[in-house]
């Protein structure tokens, strides 16, 4: 009973559905008006539709869309890649871009750096077979890092500045006295300027750079800013020094190798 | 069924037909008695055959009056799918257990007269709707439907004894 009450609703709407089209159709067909305006709803209806079923299709679509996603994901993490290599090499050719007049420049990647000890070393990814050759300085565009020890087929190994057994050529400003400047065996970025002459004034701030005096750097590289001092043997100023050089950061230098090494070595013998 | 409610059904088809091609004081006020006379279609009918007598009639006063054709068929085929729908809200569904049509009466004023007001705002919203096609300012169209509805009331009123007369008399 309740059964062919609904088939009857069915029905009435059926029936109900088909009279209002073939009105409407009718209406459309004897007026231009209501033609028109029929037609706009009916676009607008089956724009709709339209819509809708496209929404539901693309719900269905998901996992392949998903699938082509993650291919399109993994290609961009490729170039990713790719890109982050070239910018690594850029960066390392950027830090040889600072010439030095007799000198040869070779970029090189930091491989493995202590930094807690008191006899720190650097171990770089170039070896002889790059052109890097022992007693080479190691700087940076923030100052000096260290001194190649030895040298391996593709490797270097060097001694850092925060070293007790190195030791290099400064100068307090560019025209005062030179010293010898070393680690202070504290701090990461703590140096001391010894030896300055007690005649050489200077005023704390003043920037302390390489001399050229010894043969492993070029001259004028800034390295840090001088501090307090305190006078030894009433003969000479030891001067503390703040580096530039942040050795927890260092990365990418650039070995600098005195062309005339060999020559001027050659006096001593 | 309704004695002679066929005849009087024709008769008002009649005056439908002259008020659709004599009335036209003002394009506010739209005339129509087709929704008291397929609300009145006796209940026993059913909702499928309901429509299609008014899709006839509706059809029938198109092609003889001037007008869209089809657009009186068009807004009455939904108050014939409606009418059971209204009968069964107003008057409860005592009537289609027992077959009764109703009648004031027998249902009081009230009832007959919201029902009546639910059918012609049926037919002639689609109408307004369908005839301005768009092209009328809402407020053109809520005023017309204000008047058409008001008019076509009291118009239908004045059938309701003779398409839903009290049985008791």
């Amino acid at each position: 009973m309740r059964g062919r009450g609904i088939l009857h609703k069915i029905v009435s709407l059926v029936i109900f559905i088909l009279l209002e089209i073939a009105m409407l159709h009718l209406v459309s067909a004897n007026a231009d008006l209501q033609r028109i305006w029929i037609a706009r709803g009916s676009h607008a209806f089956m724009g709709t539709v339209w819509g809708a079923s496209e929404s539901v299709r693309h719900y269905f679509t998901l996992s392949a869309e998903n699938k082509k996603l993650a291919r399109e994901n993994e290609e961009l993490i490729q170039q990713l890649a790719k890109a982050q290599q070239r910018l690594r090499q850029a960066r390392i050719d950027t830090t040889a871009t600072d010439r030095h007049p007799g000198y040869t420049l070779t970029p090189a990647e930091v491989v493995k750096i202590s930094r807690n000890k008191q006899h720190n070393y650097i171990i770089l990814n170039r070896g002889y077979e790059d052109g890097i050759q022992e007693k080479s300085g190691i700087i940076t565009p923030y100052g000096v890092v260290g001194i190649i020890d030895a040298v391996s087929e593709h490797h270097a190994f060097a001694l850092s500045l925060q070293n007790h057994d190195i030791s290099i050529s400064a100068r307090l400003g560019l025209e005062g006295g030179s010293g010898i400047l070393v680690w202070d065996g504290i701090h990461s970025n703590g140096a001391v300027l010894k030896e300055i002459p007690l005649q050489y004034h200077y005023q704390p701030g003043d920037t302390v750079y390489t001399s050229g005096h010894s043969l492993l750097f070029p001259p004028d590289i800034p390295l840090g800013v001088a501090g307090g001092s305190r006078v030894i043997n009433g003969a000479t100023n030891e001067i503390t020094v703040t580096l530039f050089q942040d050795f927890s950061s260092v990365r990418y230098v650039t070995v600098v190798h005195n062309d005339s090494f060999d020559e001027i070595e050659g006096f001593k013998e | 069924m309704k004695r002679g409610f066929w005849i009087a059904y024709v008769l008002l088809l009649m005056a439908q037909l002259l008020l659709s091609n004599y009335f036209h004081v003002t394009p506010y006020i739209f005339l129509t008695l087709l929704p008291v006379m397929v609300l009145c279609i006796p209940i026993r009918m059913g909702t499928v055959s309901a429509m299609l007598i008014a899709c006839l009639s509706g059809l029938v006063i198109d092609f003889l009056s001037e007008g869209v054709l089809g657009l009186n068929a068009l807004s009455i085929i939904p108050v014939a799918y409606a009418r059971n729908g209204i009968i069964g809200l107003i008057f409860g569904p005592e009537l289609f257990a027992r077959k009764e049509d109703f009648s004031v009466g027998r249902c009081g004023f009230g009832k007959v007269a919201a029902a009546l007001f639910l059918s012609l705002l049926i037919f002639l919203v689609i109408y307004i709707w369908a005839d301005g096609a768009g092209t009328r300012p809402l407020w053109f169209n809520g005023l017309r439907l204000l008047a058409s509805l008001g008019a076509s009331f009291l118009l239908s009123l004045l059938t309701l004894n003779v398409l839903a007369p009290d049985p008791r008399k």
